[in-house]
């Protein structure tokens, strides 16, 4: 909200040193109100820009554009030819001369020369090129009694600083230059002159001559409404002070009363609109809901429909007003009114603030109305209009003020007792000091002591700060106007022990350790996805749970259901910058879809270029799934998942997985857990990434319960000092059995046949298929290592288990042993 | 018989130096010293010799064994020393580049993010978490703001469709789902859980509806900090913040709470912080974070009683401190991961 210097000294006596526009910029965002920018208005201090006076003009005999003047600056005798492009002078006329030697705004050197074989010793400027205003539809014409040869700093001495403030939606008061002085004066112990009204108009509820009154049927939305009429008004240009104000808070001078309605609301904040008393149609006013599809056009030219949610003030025959919001072209006070309806009314903060939100309209009104404005403030802006109309434009005033409705309630005390302040702040500070403070801010404090020697206050709080409601409000206005830089500096005091960090972060932190100790890089992307994408590799069911209702790009519309279409674009992009990069990990949450409902999940995701990206004197053996699998799992072992506890099954179809060549553990919806590791689908990721290495790849998912479980703590159980025996046995099996299988079974085995000592490993060593071997099948080379804790084994009695365990096999499964 | 000696030995010192190999030794030491071999054969020789020369002897033959023992084990040390050389190679060339991949790196918003946390952790907080996928009730109405907020329009926050279920993110009543719009979710639900004391921080993603440009983005991450106990003031909330700037930004950045608002903090402020030492961005006030003391509203919507208890509470972006730290003026580059940028901050 832009706030004018000039303006602002109507209400307190800004001294122009202790109080200038540079101090107001460095005190008002200390206050809470923030300087998105302040420029200074008016003009730069320019050297030989003077007033001079246009003696005569011929047409310049070259350019049909251009006249030859010859132009006096006040001194006898001297005349200077000017060429001037402008023709909206005339002879006689006073204007702004910029003579040789002066330089304009935007490093424009004025020197004498020839214009189209003319001569030209200056420029005629417009108010635009003096930086005084707007205009650039010609050259400053001033009025003639303007003094010749007077510099233009001289004539023009009032340049004005506007702060553009950033109000909070608690401050509506301060959206106005009253409220704002009302800040100031409170820190710089000034006092607040309000403008006296000296308008008397009694209340009434019968109506005037130019309307029978005012109905009001929707007291909800509009529960204060007041109206005053004028009659006999001068519709004009507003002279100077207003032009320049209305002008100061950024907006553009239209009339002289619609220009005054504008002014008392960046006055007090009270917003106002003039009726054309013409143009109202059947002599009624009429507050009422809008028919739904009613149809207004704003003033801003746009034809908007209405819905029956939203208020209008209307005629007989049509809305005029979007109540709270914005007058129509219908009832506009224009240069033909003579008579005037003035409204000024309370209406309901959050009925204008959905009307504006569903109309996708905002105005100066309904900015301030939906924040609630003072429900008491309603006439006095009212009386003030009126006594500026009658000043700027004439007319008087006709009838009561219509009245409809009455104001609504205000909190008026809180209570506050000083040492709950001193509690709360944390630091000493004097009874006197925080009622200096808060009766600065117009607060009433009424003291009240008690027998135990405590003191409460009830604070009696204006009706415009309805914001102030409780202590902590109170607390706030103190330490706000007190000054935060008075709170003193202290020591960190850390009370007490801390808790335990939550295990989804500490999980985190030692995957992260572990993941860039393997040659990781951490990459973070974005949580939104493509929702193509998202149907291709994870089916319809996840592609409509996991849609946003209102996406902002088309392309980012659904909740990643994986890290790893995000890492495939991480690879993608630094094989195209050829930086050589090929791991990358992410931790982050990713959403899946589960019996129709989604749920939200803990996910790390890894991606492995595997294959030599770059010439090596030694190269390295690339990754392949037995990398993956062995870092998922170990993942999964840090998140507190034994990694014996992980059944790895191949993935037998997939479009993001290669089948055959990766494969998947847990189930997060069933066990809390998952993992994914091995190969991506070669031919997809070449289709849809254009990779056509190799990608080597994990995906886990943790459900957040998951890290409730609590870690367990190991127990020792004792370690043999005995020697250790060991057996070898080679199976013939099915290409489809899974080593895995083999290695339960024959451990299952072992322990049935080994008794008074241990079978401690079963390891499949070996795997080979091919030649000496039936078509379809392979074999496994399985190690057994056995010790007792009590003595050496004999190798009697290994000899009897190892035959008992293949025995065991033969009867029990369709393995043959390779003799 | 002690020319037969002096013999084996003059031959063995001839022939020992000649040996290369390991076998080429072994079948050579079993002419000599191998059950027929030459030594051997003398040594069985010592029965014929008369009882009065045995001493004599046996001292030649134990002097001939010596000599023999000492070439031998002259061999085997060059031929073990040769094995080692074989075995060893040629010199390493220690300037030759390494083969492996080098240590990978924490993403710069993650190493912004850990070291906040620690220095926040050795102060007494502790790391909360929660999910992303929250609720208006958690997002908005429990932190104070109405549902005719600003925040609440549609146009700043992601929603989920009404008839969405989730499975493991709670509802409070019939609200919506939407993905968090701050970490302040995070006040509500750990102050739901657990009684005061608490103290957290906590760090995570957020979501706004905004069109991406070089400050901002439609995920970014937040910390948030709550404190709540008995007693807990202003003052705590002031020395608090300072120590986070000083430690973070150097002992010669000043600090200044510039009040202003927001619905779940009453006083609110804005810290901003100024320092000598931060390139382009030196000596002007700028704003980091928002703070204030937790208000009365926020502790009636958890439960806790706001006349025996206070707290503060403050929240910052991570990205914004980190792009001031690492002098990033674009926080796209953050979410592109060219190896190049994420190796800059190692």
């Amino acid at each position: 909200m832009k706030i004018s210097y000039n303006w602002l000294k109507n209400y307190i006596d800004l001294d122009p040193a202790e109080h200038s526009p540079e101090v107001l910029a460095e005190v008002l965002p200390l206050l809470g109100f923030d300087i998105e920018e302040y420029e200074k208005l008016g003009p730069p201090q320019l050297n030989n820009v003077v007033v001079g006076q246009v003696l005569e003009y011929i047409q310049h005999p070259d350019a049909d554009r251009l006249r030859c003047c010859k132009v006096s600056t006040g001194n006898e005798g001297e005349v200077h030819d000017i060429v001037c492009g402008a023709k909206n002078f005339k002879q006689g006329d006073k204007v702004m001369v910029a003579l040789p030697g002066a330089v304009l705004p935007g490093d424009f050197k004025i020197k004498a020369s020839k214009l189209r074989g003319q001569p030209s010793a200056g420029m005629m400027c417009s108010a635009k090129e003096l930086q005084i205003g707007q205009d650039h539809d010609g050259i400053m014409i001033l009025s003639a009694d303007t003094e010749l040869g007077m510099p233009l700093n001289d004539l023009y001495t009032d340049g004005d600083t506007v702060f553009d403030l950033e109000i909070t939606p608690n401050r509506v008061d301060v959206l106005s230059h009253i409220g704002v002085a009302r800040e100031l004066a409170a820190k710089f112990g000034l006092s607040v002159q309000y403008p006296e009204v000296k308008a008397s108009i009694e209340n009434g509820s019968n109506g005037t001559a130019l309307i029978s009154g005012v109905e009001v049927s929707a007291p909800e939305f509009c529960p204060h409404y007041t109206a005053i009429c004028i009659k006999g008004v001068t519709i004009g240009p507003s002279p100077k002070w207003l032009k320049d104000a209305i002008e100061a808070t950024g907006q553009r001078s239209i009339n002289n009363v619609v220009d005054v309605t504008n002014y008392v609301l960046h006055e007090t904040c009270q917003p106002l609109h003039a009726f054309d008393a013409g143009k109202i149609q059947g002599g009624k006013l009429v507050v009422r809901m809008a028919e739904a599809g009613e149809e207004i056009t704003t003033l801003d030219e746009v034809e908007r429909s209405l819905t029956a949610d939203m208020a209008v003030i209307a005629d007989a025959e049509r809305p005029l007003v979007v109540a709270g919001v914005m007058g129509s072209l219908a009832a506009e006070v224009d240069q033909d009114t003579v008579d005037v309806v003035l409204e000024a009314a309370y209406f309901s903060p959050t009925s204008v603030r959905a009307t504006s939100r569903k109309l996708g309209l905002s105005s100066d009104s309904s900015y301030r109305f939906e924040r609630g404005i003072d429900p008491k403030g309603v006439t006095y802006a009212a009386l003030r209009a009126v006594d500026l109309i009658l000043e700027v434009a004439g007319g008087r005033v006709d009838g009561n003020q219509i009245e409809v409705g009455a104001e609504p309630p205000t909190l008026s005390e809180v209570q506050l007792s000083p040492d709950r302040v001193r509690q709360f702040i944390g630091f000493e500070v004097s009874d006197e000091d925080i009622q200096n403070v808060l009766e600065s801010l117009g607060l009433v404090i009424a003291v009240h002591n008690a027998d135990d020697g405590s003191v409460r206050w009830e604070v009696s709080i204006p009706s415009y700060r309805q914001d102030l409601q409780r202590d902590v409000d109170l607390i706030e206005e103190f330490i706000r106007v007190y000054g935060t830089d008075k709170i003193p500096e202290s020591e960190v005091v850390a009370r007490g022990i801390s808790t335990q960090d939550h295990r989804i972060y500490t999980v985190n932190e030692a995957v992260a350790d572990y993941l860039t100790g393997q040659n990781f890089d951490e990459a973070f992307l974005y949580s939104l996805r493509d929702p193509e994408e998202t149907k291709f590799f994870f089916g319809e069911e996840s592609f409509k749970v996991l849609a946003l209702d209102n996406p902002l790009q088309s392309d980012q519309s659904h909740l990643r259901p994986s890290l790893i279409p995000g890492l495939l674009d991480v690879l993608k992009l630094n094989a195209a910058r050829a930086t050589g990069a090929t791991r990358f990990f992410e931790r982050g949450h990713v959403y899946r879809e589960v019996k129709g409902q989604m749920v939200e999940l803990v996910s790390v995701g890894f991606v492995i270029v595997a294959d030599q990206l770059s010439r090596e004197w030694r190269q390295r053996e690339v990754a392949d799934f037995y990398t993956a699998r062995t870092l998922a799992g170990e993942i999964l072992e840090i998140a507190g998942t034994a990694a014996s506890k992980l059944t790895f099954k191949p993935i037998e179809q997939s479009q993001l997985w290669q089948p055959g060549h990766s494969a998947e553990a847990g189930d997060f919806a069933k066990m809390g857990f998952q993992a994914t590791a091995g190969l991506l689908n070669m031919a997809i990721l070449k289709d849809r990434w254009d990779i056509k290495t190799p990608i080597i790849a994990g995906s886990i998912l943790m459900t957040p319960k998951f890290f409730e479980r609590k870690a367990k703590r190991g127990r020792h159980l004792g370690i043999s000092n005995q020697p250790a025996s060991a057996k070898d046995l080679a199976l013939i099996v099915d290409e489809s059995v899974l080593a895995g299988d083999v290695e339960k079974d024959v451990a299952k085995f072992a322990r049935k046949a080994t008794q008074g000592f241990d079978c401690e490993s079963v390891r499949i060593f070996d795997q080979y298929q091919g030649q000496g071997l039936p078509e379809g099948k392979k074999s496994l080379a399985v190690s057994m290592s056995f010790r007792a804790a009590d003595r050496t084994l004999k190798d009697k009695e290994v000899n009897r288990a190892f035959e008992a365990i293949q025995k065991l096999i033969s009867e029990k499964t369709e393995y043959q042993i390779r003799k | 018989m002690q020319e037969q000696l002096n013999a084996i030995v003059a031959e063995v010192q001839k022939s020992a130096p000649t040996i290369q190999a390991r076998a080429e030794f072994e079948a050579y030491k079993a002419t000599i010293s191998g059950p027929k071999g030459a030594l051997t054969d003398v040594m069985k020789g010592m029965g014929k010799v008369p009882k009065q020369d045995k001493p004599a002897m046996g001292k030649l033959i134990n002097e001939a064994k010596t000599a023999v023992q000492a070439a031998f084990d002259q061999v085997v040390e060059r031929i073990e020393a040769a094995e080692l050389a074989a075995k060893l190679g040629p010199a390493i060339d220690p300037t030759l580049p390494a083969p492996d991949a080098a240590r990978g790196t924490l993403h710069p918003i993650a190493q912004v993010r850990e070291e906040m946390v620690a220095l926040f952790r050795r102060i007494g907080f502790s790391v909360a978490e929660a999910t992303e996928l929250e609720t208006e009730h958690y997002c908005f109405d429990a932190l104070n703001i109405p549902s005719d907020h600003p925040a609440r329009d549609m146009q700043d926050s992601y929603y989920l469709p009404e008839s969405l279920k989730v499975n493991n993110v709670s509802k409070h009543a019939d609200e919506k789902y939407l993905l968090r719009t701050h970490t302040s979710t995070v006040q509500i639900r750990t102050m739901l859980q657990s009684q005061p004391p608490i103290r957290i921080v906590a760090p995570g993603r957020c979501f706004r509806r905004d069109t991406p440009d070089a400050t901002h983005s439609a995920n970014f991450h937040q910390i948030e900090g709550l404190y709540v106990d008995k007693n807990v003031t202003l003052l705590d909330l002031k020395a608090t913040l300072d120590h986070f700037v000083k430690t973070i930004f150097g002992p010669k950045a000043k600090t200044r709470l510039r009040p202003s608002f927001f619905p779940f903090t009453e006083p609110s402020f804005e810290m901003d912080f100024f320092s000598p030492d931060l390139g382009k961005l030196s000596n002007k006030w700028l704003e980091i974070m928002g703070c204030g003391m937790v208000d009365p509203e926020v502790f009636k919507a958890v439960g806790i009683d706001p006349e025996a208890y206070t707290g503060y509470a403050f929240g910052m972006g991570i990205e914004r401190i980190a792009m001031i730290l690492q002098g990033v003026d674009d926080i796209r580059y953050y979410y592109q991961n060219d190896v190049r940028f994420l190796k800059q901050f190692a």
